[in-house]
């Protein structure tokens, strides 16, 4: 029987984590995993359909936000109530998706975000440009959203029905913006967020996904969607 | 002044056609961001000509309007590059994407050629008083009658 529960985990050459990271979603959640394998050239793939994850495979690298859509498409046309996202680096703690699961299964949220920086959550620690932008952009998604989200860029989100419907179609595919763009559609669906503080772990391996160099570009071009969000025309179902 | 004009109309039109093809969606952040720069680009031109000219004349140049002619034809020479080296990465990614398209169908043409046959064996079959619950085999080979009693 399947699970109420997908886990879906967006990778990208993460060979060295991804099968330990699926058994801990598989024993200690007990949730479906989807492995999203976003053009990897290593052992990704095979090393998670080994651990026993669903894997969708795309032919190029395309980003997480399109990763993650392929994750909801997939829990939209297979009927699953309930998502959750996790880095296949390792980063989160399996047992801290009960907090958010939860969240989400009592129809407390639409969408339950797990927050690095909210008071409660064990240290975690950033570079000190990358904690100045990413505490400005959480007084300005805060404040759009009305209610307060401290860490705008958190890849640990457990999704209702209504909202993996929805991001099955419209979730925002632009490297670094996607999970802020993301945090403002759901103000214009009518979504509720709650965040919760949690814990985070040591990478187990990898790379890190940031260059220092190109942060000014990113910043620029995440002003430039925040600023032109409220404008913009909703994507609509079949238009790209 | 007339030239100051001119240019910022040009300018405002430029700006405002960038912001409005991305509120449509027709326009990915990352380009805007490129003609939102050369539409501010330009305004700075527009106010700082003395600037421009001074700059024309350590360079050699006799005219400023020839510097800005210059630069303009130089960026928009990189703006093609960059556009044709888009374009071939995207003709590689179709390709690709065709090709996985292509021989993940390869069973579902080998299923669908199944179903063909299995629909004509069965116009030419005796009907069955029990549906087996796996797709018999074809009734010419042997053991083809063992459903029927």
């Amino acid at each position: 029987m399947p699970a109420s529960t997908l886990a879906i985990v967006p990778a990208l050459n993460e060979e060295t984590t991804v099968a330990s990271v699926v058994q801990a979603i598989r024993t200690e959640l007990g949730a479906d995993v989807l492995v999203v394998d976003d053009g990897s050239a290593d052992q990704t793939a095979e090393k998670a359909l080994a651990a026993g994850a669903q894997v969708a495979r795309h032919p190029f690298n395309l980003g997480v936000g399109a990763a993650l859509r392929t994750g909801f498409r997939y829990a939209e046309a297979t009927g699953y109530p309930i998502a959750i996202q996790v880095d296949a680096d390792g980063q989160h703690v399996a047992a801290e998706a009960y907090t958010l699961l939860d969240l989400v299964r009592s129809g407390e949220a639409d969408v339950a975000l797990g927050s690095r920086f909210a008071d409660g959550s064990g240290v975690y620690d950033v570079g000190r440009m990358r904690r100045f932008s990413m505490r400005v952009l959480s007084r300005i998604v805060s404040r759009r959203l009305g209610t307060r989200i401290t860490d705008t860029t958190s890849g640990f989100r457990a999704f209702g029905r209504e909202a993996i419907e929805r991001f099955a179609h419209a979730y925002p595919t632009a490297y670094l913006s996607d999970t802020v763009e993301a945090l403002l559609l759901t103000k214009d669906w009518g979504l509720r967020v709650v965040e919760v503080p949690v814990a985070m772990r040591e990478r187990m391996g990898g790379q890190a996904s940031n260059n220092a160099a190109k942060s000014v570009y990113h910043l620029l071009r995440l002003t430039l969607v925040i600023g032109l969000h409220p404008l913009r025309r909703p994507q609509i179902r079949g238009s790209v | 002044m007339k030239l100051e004009i001119v240019l910022f109309v040009v300018v405002v039109t430029v700006l405002g056609i960038v912001v409005e093809v991305v509120r449509r969606r027709r326009l990915s952040e990352s380009y805007a961001l490129l003609w939102l720069g050369v539409g501010l680009t330009v305004a700075v031109l527009a106010i700082a000509r003395p600037l421009v000219d001074r700059v024309a004349d350590a360079l050699g140049i006799a005219l400023g309007t020839s510097l800005v002619f210059a630069l303009a034809i130089l960026f928009l020479l990189m703006v093609c590059i960059n556009l044709s080296m888009h374009v071939s990465r995207l003709e590689a990614r179709v390709e690709a994407l065709a090709q996985e398209l292509a021989l993940s169908d390869v069973h579902g043409l080998e299923s669908s050629l199944d179903r063909l046959h299995h629909r004509e064996d069965r116009e030419h079959r005796p009907p069955l008083e029990a549906p087996p619950a796996v797709p018999g085999p074809a009734p010419d080979e042997p053991g083809a009658g063992d459903a029927r009693p």
